[in-house]
C-alpha cells in the first residue's frame, strides 16, 4: 500500500491495479499500469508525474471507470470507480478537452450539470458562475468548436467544477493554458484544497506539481518508482540556505569567507533570482492585463459547507 | 425501510430520467447541425417534391408514382440519417472523447446509450415530417386525370408542388439571415424549418383548395393518348380540388417504425463500429429484411437461413405501400401490432448494444 500522505480518509485506493491492453484478437499489446499500489486522502493536492506512456492517464480513467482494470481494486470513497455514489462526488477535466463543438460554453455547462441531476435553474446559475470565474462571459454565446485551446481548456476546468465536487480529477489542467491561466488554476486548486476538495493531477510542468502539490508520486512504464510528501523528496539533506535581505557586497563576501573558514568546504553566496512566472505576473498585474480571480460564488458555499461540516 | 428503498428508487430514476433529457438534447442539437443532416433532407424532400414535374410518361398512376417515391425517400435517406446519426453520436463521441466525459459523470452507460437512440429516433422524426409532408404534397400536385365542364384531361396541382420547392427555399433562406443577423444556428434552423416548412406548405395548399379551389395546370389538352375522353379546348389553368391522400400516413407510420428498428441496430452497432461500417450493415439487413420471404421461406429453424430469418428483422411488415394502391387502406390495428413487433427488435438491439457498450473501453 502506498503511503498516506495527510492522515485523512482515504478518498482514492488502489491494490494491485494492473492494465493490459489488447488488441481486436485479444491479444495482450501494453502493459499500461502493472501492480500499482496508491492511496490519496482526503483534502490533499495529490500529483501523478511520470514521461509519456508511463501510465498517468490509464490509472485516472481506470478511477473513474473509464477503462476496466486487468486486475486489482480501485475504490473511490469506498465505492467502486463505476458506482454513482462516487461519481457524483467526482469532477474530471480530461487530457484533451472534448466537447460538443456546436454548443456554447453555457449550453455545455448546463448540459454536464444537467448530468448531475442539477434543476435547470440551479444548472443556469452555475453555470453563468463558472463562466465568470473562468472568464469565458464574453464568448458565451459562440459555439465551443470555434475556440482556442486555450478557452477550450476553461470550459473543461468549469465542467469539472460543475457539482461542487470533493474529489477534482485534472489530467494535464495547465495544457495549453497561458500563464494567467495557469496561476489561476493553480490558485483555484490552493483554495479548493483548502476547503477539503481532494484533487488528483497530472501534468508534465513539473514546476506546477512542485507548486501545489502535497504528494507526488513518480510512474515510470506502468509501476510506481516514487512516491512521498513534495518538500521531503525535495529536500537536499545536508544542504543548509541563508537569506539575508539588504546585505551589501562586502559584507556578503566577509561573510561567506567567514563561514567557508568555519565549516572548513566551499560556501556558495549568489543573489536570489525571481522565478520568471512571478516576474511574469509583476508585469500584467502592472499593464493590467490580469484580473482579479474570484472562485464562484457557490464553490465558496460548498466551501463553507465543507468546512461546516467538518469535512 | 419499504418506504425508503421506494424513495430511493424514484429518485434514481428521476436523475436517470433528466440525464436522459439531457443527453438526448444534446444529440438532437448536434445531430441536426451536421451538413449531412440538413442534406440528406433536403434530398429527400426536393426529390419527392420534384418525382411528379419530371413525369414524362403518365399511365395513369402518376399519384402511386409519387407516393411510392415520397416513402422510399423516406426509408432510403431516413436509414443513412439514422446510421449517420448513430455513428456520429456513438463511434463518434467515444471516439473523440465526449462519451467519456459525460460517462465519467454519474451517468450509466444504459441511460448513455438509451439516451443516443432517443437523441437519432427524435432527428429522424423529424426528418419523417418534413418527407412525410412532403409526399402529401407530391402525391397531391402530381397528374391526375380531370373530367369537368370545359375540360378533359390530365391536370398537375402545381401550386401545391411549387409552394413546398419554395417553403424549403424560404426556410433556407430565414435560417441563413438569421444565422447572420441573430446569430442563431444556421444547421439547426434550417434543419427544423426545412420540416415545418412542408408543414405550412400543406397547410396553405390544403386552405387555399378549401377556399378558392387549386389552381392546377392543364398540361395536356390534345394528343394525350388517353383514349376514351374527350381533349380540351386549350392549354393553361384551371380550377379543380384534389384531395389529400391521407391514406399515406399509415403507411408512413410503418416506415417510421422500421427507421426506429435501423436506428436501434445503428446505435447497438456504433458502440463498436466506426459509422460506414455501421451503414454498411445497416444496408445489408434492410436488403435482407426486404428480401426475407424469399430468402428465408419455408426455411426449417435449425438452418442457417431459419435462423437468419428469426434473428433479421422482417422489413416487409414496415414497407405496405402497395397495400395502398386502387384505393387500399393499411389498417390501424394493424399498424398497432407492427409497432409491437418493431418496439420488441429495438428492445433486442438495444439489449445486445447495452451488453457491447458495457464492456468497452472509453478514452
Amino acid at each position: 500500500m502506498g503511503r498516506c500522505g495527510l492522515g485523512g480518509q482515504p478518498v482514492i485506493e488502489t491494490q494491485g491495479l494492473c492494465k493490459t491492453f489488447r488488441d481486436f484478437w485479444r491479444r495482450p499489446t501494453v502493459a499500461a499500469v502493472r501492480g500499482l499500489d496508491l492511496t490519496v486522502t482526503a483534502g490533499e493536492v495529490f500529483g501523478l508525474l511520470g514521461p509519456n506512456g508511463s501510465g498517468k492517464s490509464t490509472t485516472i480513467k481506470m478511477a473513474l471507470g473509464l477503462l476496466r482494470p486487468t486486475a486489482g481494486t480501485i475504490r473511490l470513497f469506498g465505492f467502486g470507480p463505476t458506482d454513482r455514489r462516487a461519481k457524483a462526488r467526482v469532477g474530471y477535466l480530461p487530457e484533451v478537452t472534448h466537447l460538443h463543438p456546436f454548443l456554447t460554453p453555457r449550453e455545455t455547462l448546463v448540459y454536464y450539470a444537467s448530468l448531475f441531476g442539477l434543476p435547470l435553474g440551479e444548472a443556469r446559475r452555475r453555470a453563468e458562475e463558472l463562466l465568470e470565474m473562468v472568464d469565458l462571459k464574453g464568448a458565451a454565446g459562440r459555439p465551443v468548436g470555434r475556440f482556442s485551446k486555450g478557452m477550450a481548456r476553461r470550459v473543461g476546468l468549469a465542467q469539472a467544477l460543475v457539482n461542487a465536487p470533493d474529489l477534482l480529477v485534472l489530467d494535464e489542467p495547465t495544457s495549453g493554458l497561458d500563464p494567467v491561466g495557469c496561476c489561476e488554476v493553480k490558485e483555484l486548486i490552493r483554495l479548493l484544497a483548502s476547503s477539503g476538495v481532494t484533487v488528483l493531477m497530472t501534468s508534465h510542468l513539473l514546476a506546477d506539481m512542485e507548486d501545489v502539490c502535497d504528494r507526488v508520486a513518480v510512474l515510470a512504464r506502468g509501476e510506481l518508482r516514487a512516491s512521498g510528501r513534495t518538500a521531503e523528496l525535495l529536500r537536499q539533506p545536508g544542504v543548509t540556505r541563508f537569506l539575508v535581505d539588504g546585505l551589501g557586497a562586502g559584507e556578503a563576501e566577509s561573510l561567506r569567507a567567514e563561514l567557508e573558514a568555519r565549516a572548513g568546504r566551499p560556501v556558495c553566496c549568489d543573489v536570489p533570482a525571481v522565478r520568471l512566472e512571478t516576474f511574469f505576473m509583476q508585469v500584467v498585474s502592472r499593464e493590467g492585463s490580469a484580473r482579479a480571480f474570484e472562485v464562484a460564488p457557490f464553490l465558496r458555499a460548498a466551501r463553507q459547507a465543507r468546512e461546516e461540516s467538518g469535512a | 425501510m419499504v418506504r425508503r428503498i421506494q424513495s430511493g428508487s424514484v429518485a434514481r430514476l428521476r436523475l436517470a430520467a433528466r440525464q436522459a433529457a439531457a443527453l438526448t438534447w444534446a444529440t438532437v442539437t448536434e445531430a441536426i447541425q451536421q451538413p449531412l443532416a440538413l442534406l440528406l433532407l433536403l434530398t429527400s424532400v426536393l426529390t419527392t417534391l420534384l418525382v411528379p414535374v419530371f413525369q414524362f410518361h403518365r399511365f395513369g398512376e402518376d399519384g402511386r408514382l409519387a407516393r411510392d417515391s415520397g416513402l422510399s425517400c423516406m426509408l432510403v435517406f431516413g436509414l443513412v440519417l439514422a446510421a449517420g446519426t448513430a455513428g456520429r453520436s456513438v463511434a463518434g463521441e467515444i471516439a473523440s472523447g465526449t462519451a467519456a466525459a459525460a460517462i465519467g459523470k454519474p451517468v450509466s452507460r444504459t441511460t448513455f446509450l438509451l439516451a443516443k437512440w432517443a437523441g437519432v429516433c427524435g432527428v429522424v422524426k423529424v426528418f419523417w415530417v418534413a418527407t412525410l409532408a412532403a409526399t402529401l404534397a407530391a402525391e397531391r400536385g402530381s397528374a391526375r386525370f380531370v373530367e369537368q365542364e370545359g375540360f378533359t384531361g390530365y391536370a398537375t396541382d402545381a401550386l401545391t408542388i411549387a409552394l413546398g420547392v419554395a417553403g424549403a427555399a424560404l426556410a433556407l433562406g430565414v435560417a441563413g439571415a438569421a444565422h447572420y443577423f441573430w446569430r442563431r444556428r444556421f444547421g439547426v434552423a434550417a434543419f427544423l424549418g426545412v420540416a415545418l416548412s412542408q408543414v405550412a406548405a400543406l397547410a396553405v395548399s390544403e386552405v387555399c383548395g378549401r377556399w378558392f379551389g387549386s389552381r392546377g395546370e392543364a398540361a395536356c389538352s390534345a394528343g394525350c393518348g388517353v383514349e376514351g375522353h374527350a381533349h380540351g379546348a386549350a392549354e393553361g389553368w384551371l380550377a379543380y380540388q384534389p384531395p389529400l391522400n391521407l391514406r399515406v400516413v399509415a403507411a408512413a407510420v410503418l416506415v417510421l417504425l422500421a427507421l426506429a428498428v435501423f436506428a436501434a441496430l445503428a446505435t447497438a452497432l456504433a458502440t463498436r463500429l466506426q459509422t460506414g461500417p455501421a451503414l454498411a450493415v445497416c444496408a445489408l439487413v434492410l436488403l435482407a429484411g426486404l428480401a426475407g420471404d424469399s430468402f428465408a421461406g419455408g426455411a426449417g429453424g435449425l438452418s442457417v437461413r431459419g435462423l437468419a430469418a428469426g434473428v433479421l428483422p422482417d422489413v416487409q411488415h414496415f414497407w405496405l405501400c402497395d397495400a395502398l394502391a386502387r384505393g387500399g387502406r393499411i389498417g390501424w390495428p394493424y399498424v398497432a401490432e407492427a409497432a409491437g413487433y418493431a418496439l420488441t427488435v429495438c428492445a433486442l438491439f438495444l439489449t445486445a448494444g447495452c451488453l457491447s457498450f458495457r464492456g468497452r473501453d472509453l478514452g
